[in-house]
């Protein structure tokens, strides 16, 4: 970069990497598995960033700019997490390690928090991982978003029982129980599938024109 | 090898290739943690926490030792400051102030909203749609389709007051 | 061949993008788009757009964490 307003920042950076290196060494003698969490939390972060990697986005702009790179990006994410997953609970299983899945009640409340959520997340200009991300980079729109989410979080949890009262729910249904792992494997993958044709459709389609 | 680190510390990276280092992340998290990556739960208990601390929410019973012993603080913290390693990585640090009214609302009211939502949904994009769907559960699935038609609503809102 | 310019500055994702769409429609073939922005995401997000969409795109980094695009519309 020979332009003059660029400085470069690496003295910051090697500053950043001590203190980074410090707080791992301090929280690894409290904690092993803590350090580790810690560090796999930074990775997530660094990788979020690097790629420009948007959730909000795979959502919104098939809907705004007919775009869906993210969204076909996404769908290999979730691919490669249902197979993982899949495979850690079978071991976990095997070797009767104790793991909870994310396998929550559905309710009323499933389908109202999450048009909520989806509503939030574009106004706000990211979803919880990204609002956390651009809390990072340094955007303070994200960081007053940041303090809606903590307030919006609170009063959430605390309302968790009344929607409970008043809607009623039943209990989450994990898929394998009722079909078996191996046709849910495979009916999930065919329907990512079909979602990332779709998703390659739906941008040739709107570039097309 | 020269080069290739500074390409790959200067990014940014194809979406695909963040997709799949991603998805070995999540799938550690699972491992280390033996339950998957969630963020919003965590959050809640810090407002819970705070909220007690300035006496407007009455106290049950949370202490700063269970946030600290809480995995959940720790990946918070980690996305932080990960995604501000990244950008000093590659020289790209800098404040970005609020330009402009509207945006402050936006955000202020979308934290709100998401907040709200995750909650009574019990997760976010994360913790119940990405974790949801990769856990099998057919909670995930309805709330990736509500998380979309709420994106539609969002965007509408979007063009008519934010454009 | 003219040079056009939008004002991006500090808007949100993907409100700049859909800005340019609409100033794309109206310039002719040859014309260039300049367009700068701090927002690291915003800057990406165009870039992709623009190479799927067959254009002409140059990305600089002018400053720490501001990316200058030059956009050049090359069809219609």
């Amino acid at each position: 970069m020979e332009n003059s307003a660029f400085h470069s920042q690496q003295k910051w950076n090697i500053g950043f990497i001590v203190f980074l290196t410090l707080l791992l060494t301090l929280l690894s003698q409290i904690s092993i598995h803590l350090t580790v969490i810690l560090a796999l939390g930074i990775g997530l972060g660094f990788v979020l960033q690097k790629s420009r990697f948007c959730l909000v986005s795979a959502f919104r702009d098939p809907i705004l700019i007919g775009m869906t790179q993210l969204t076909q990006a996404f769908i290999l994410l979730l691919g490669i997490s249902i197979l993982g997953f899949a495979l850690v609970s079978w071991g976990a299983s095997q070797s009767n390690i104790p793991l909870r899945l994310n396998v929550f009640p559905l309710g009323v409340h499933t389908v109202v928090g999450g048009i909520l959520f989806g509503i939030g997340m574009v106004l706000a200009g990211g979803c919880t991982s990204g609002l956390l991300m651009r809390v990072g980079e340094g955007f303070a729109m994200q960081w007053v978003g940041f303090f809606g989410l903590l307030i919006g979080a609170v009063i959430g949890q605390r309302s968790q029982v009344t929607w409970r009262n008043a809607f009623g729910e039943s209990p989450g249904i994990f898929l394998p129980d009722i079909l078996g792992w191996a046709p849910t494997l495979i009916l999930e993958i065919l329907v990512l599938a079909a979602l990332w044709r779709l998703a390659k459709w739906w941008q040739k389609k709107q570039l097309g024109e | 090898m020269n080069k290739i680190l500074p390409t790959i510390f200067h990014g940014p990276w194809a979406y695909w290739i963040g997709a799949i280092i991603l998805g070995v992340l999540n799938i550690l998290v699972l491992i280390v943690r033996r339950e998957p990556w969630g963020i919003t739960y965590n959050i809640a208990l810090w407002g819970e926490w705070i909220g007690t601390n300035l006496g407007v929410l009455n106290d049950r019973g949370l202490t700063i030792h269970n946030l600290m012993a809480a995995t959940g603080t720790y990946l918070n913290l980690g996305l932080i400051l990960g995604a501000l390693w990244a950008t000093l990585v590659a020289s790209q640090v800098r404040f970005k102030p609020i330009r402009d009214k509207k945006f402050f609302f936006s955000a202020l009211i979308g934290g709100l909203l998401m907040g709200y939502g995750a909650r009574i949904a019990y997760g976010c994009n994360i913790g119940a749609l990405l974790n949801g769907i990769a856990s099998s559960s057919l909670t995930g699935w309805i709330f990736a389709i509500a998380v979309f038609s709420g994106a539609w609503l969002g965007s509408k809102l979007l063009l008519k007051y934010l454009m | 061949m003219t040079r056009f310019s939008i004002e991006i500055w500090g808007e949100m994702c993907p409100i700049p993008l859909i800005k340019a769409k609409k100033k794309l429609l109206s310039m002719q073939c040859g014309d260039v788009l300049v367009l700068e922005t701090e927002h690291s995401c915003t800057s990406r997000g165009i870039v992709v757009w623009a190479k799927a969409n067959r254009y002409l795109i140059e990305e600089t980094e002018v400053a720490n964490g501001i990316w200058h695009l030059e956009l050049t519309k090359t069809h219609d």
